[in-house]
């Protein structure tokens, strides 16, 4: 549905994104993922086509913004990252004036209207004026204009940035539910938030992609070798030679407290079973049995963060402060129960 | 044309909706208040000879106030999309420059025409005393849309270079004054040819003329060239926006 090619964009000499290319099959929900100023909004505003790229070409549903800016764009609904709307108007006059925008017959504009203000849970304020709502309301107002046209392209640039906790996941089930049925692409640097939306993650640092792949196969490639954490009862002795003995294990060590073993095994296999069965025979007590996985986090400072040299080889003077990667994740390394 | 209907339309709403407007209309209709008063003065002064049609020195005074008038209407019309960046939804529908320029100034217009309509009473009250000449009247009201026409082109053009408001207005205010001193400066030159020049562009000699109610299509051909060369100015300055 949105097609890339080789999209730069400079702002005088800075060069903001460089040679981006990607593809957005129908259906799909991609996430982009860099830190801030890394070229997301940039990237964004070429493929709703508010800014022209300095070279490379951007199709949306086999339109070209370039050769078709208004059909594309009927194609493609955006929410901004700054979502600024008419602050006198009321929510439904807003919506109104956006169905004439995007040039929708009367009866195709009440229909709009009325399915943008229903999915949107606008009912209750659809005949306030915008500005006296607070900013996740003005975020849905945002979200509702988006949805209107009934783009099949839905294109947001951090949807929940400064929201409240509560706002957050009203507006994420909100984006969940417009995903089922369209090509949603957004952008975001709350890590969470892909893993709970996206089908496939784009990493971008720097005006380049650095990554693609399902969160899955980002940490496959990623990240060093998967690791079960397990915790046995009354430390038994021996243990940490009879678990590197375990088929497919590199290493057992010692975890922080007795009787505690992080096993690191090789890539594409699960030991768990192995290790249970390893357990029962040797008459162990198994308390706990993790699965260690690198979560996207580790994956984004891993690929985000450049050290003094790779910073002076890249983009000059400016050097991000290092951030330690740590071997296996561990302290606030994702975790999941198996 | 939809999609200029509907700027038109959403923006027109924006100036009824704002205190601003009414803050202009009260002090407009204040100062021409004054200037009707003293036009009456006038006209009922047996010492002053009543050559000219009754409110051509109402269309002679009054038009003045266009100077400050008029940044005030368009100040706002560009500048406060960059600044809000409300500009960015604007854009990505499916509208082009061109249709948002000409929707917000089509808007400006009417507002603009709005402001003078009350004046209209003036002329009515004179007329239930004493006879009117209808003729430079409608004449004068042409003039004053016309020269109002040509300074809103101008006013949206600096509205759509800057996302300040303030600026915008100050670019506007030093623009249409120097339109209006253009003129003037026929007196300082010798050169006959340049004179002439800018005798076709005395925007005194215009209203001067029309409220006598000659209405030369030169003077109305400058005003739409005028306009549609600042719209095509403010176009463009909006379009650049997307390259920096």
């Amino acid at each position: 549905m949105i097609e890339a090619q080789n999209l730069t964009r400079r702002y005088g000499d800075f060069t903001a994104v460089q040679d981006v290319s990607f593809s957005l099959a129908a259906g799909e929900i991609v996430g982009m993922l860099g830190p801030n100023g890394a070229g997301k909004t940039t990237t964004l505003r070429m493929i709703t086509g508010f800014l022209p790229p300095t070279s490379g070409r951007v199709t949306v549903a086999g339109k070209d913004l370039l050769d078709a800016p208004h059909a594309a764009r009927r194609q493609l609904g955006y929410l901004p990252e700054k979502v600024a709307l008419y602050n006198e108007m009321r929510v439904e006059e807003y919506l109104a004036y956006r169905a004439r925008l995007e040039g929708l017959g009367r009866a195709e504009a009440r229909e709009g209207i009325e399915n943008a203000i229903e999915r949107c849970l606008l009912v209750d304020v659809r005949r306030q004026i915008i500005g006296t709502l607070s900013k996740g309301f003005q975020q849905r107002v945002g979200l509702a204009t988006a949805i209107l046209h009934q783009p099949s392209v839905l294109v947001l640039d951090e949807p929940t940035v400064g929201l409240d906790p509560k706002q957050i996941i009203a507006i994420r089930e909100l984006i969940r539910e417009l995903g089922r049925e369209r090509t949603l692409l957004l952008s975001t640097h709350i890590l969470p938030e892909v893993e709970l939306l996206c089908n496939r993650v784009m990493i971008i640092d720097r005006g380049r992609i650095v990554a693609e792949g399902t969160p899955e196969s980002l940490r496959e490639t990623q990240v060093g070798n998967p690791a079960v954490r397990i915790l046995l009862k009354d430390a038994p002795a021996g243990a940490g030679e009879a678990l590197g003995a375990v088929p497919g294990v590199i290493s057992a060590r010692a975890g922080a407290t007795d009787g505690a073993w992080i096993v690191e095994h090789q890539k594409g296999t699960d030991l768990r079973e192995a290790i249970f069965h390893e357990a029962v025979e040797r008459g162990w007590v198994l308390l706990e049995m993790i699965r260690e996985r690198a979560s996207l986090e580790d994956i984004f400072v891993r690929l985000t963060t450049h050290d003094a040299a790779a910073g002076a080889a890249g983009s000059g003077a400016e050097t991000p402060a290092p951030l330690e990667t740590p071997e296996t994740p561990a302290g606030p390394a994702e975790e999941e129960a198996s | 044309m939809r999609a200029v209907w509907a700027t038109y339309t959403r923006e027109l709403r924006a100036y009824f909706f704002s205190p601003l407007a009414y803050v202009v209309l009260f002090f407009f209709l204040i100062v021409n208040g004054f200037i009707f008063v003293n036009l009456i003065g006038n006209l009922i002064n047996p010492q002053v000879m009543a050559r000219d049609p009754a409110l051509s020195y109402f269309f002679h005074t009054s038009w003045i106030l266009m100077l400050l008038l008029v940044p005030v209407l368009t100040m706002r019309l560009l500048s406060e999309e960059l600044r809000s960046g409300s500009i960015e939804i604007l854009m990505t529908a499916p509208i082009s420059e061109a249709q948002v320029v000409a929707g917000k100034y089509l808007a400006a217009l009417t507002f603009y025409a709005f402001l003078w309509l009350p004046t209209v009473v003036y002329a009515l009250m004179i007329a239930r005393h004493s006879e009117v000449d209808w003729g430079p009247v409608a004449a004068g009201y042409l003039g004053i849309l016309g020269i109002g026409a040509l300074f809103l082109a101008v006013g949206t053009f600096a509205s759509a270079m800057t996302r300040s408001q303030l600026v915008a207005a100050i670019v506007a205010v030093a623009l249409v004054f120097l339109f209006f001193l253009l003129g003037l400066f026929q007196e300082q030159i010798d050169n006959e040819g340049l004179k002439q020049a800018l005798g076709y562009v005395d925007l005194f000699g215009h209203i001067d003329e029309f409220s006598r109610g000659i209405v030369d299509t030169r003077r109305l051909a400058y005003y739409g060239t005028g306009v549609l060369f600042f719209l095509f100015l403010a176009t463009r300055a909006l379009e650049d926006k997307k390259w920096r």
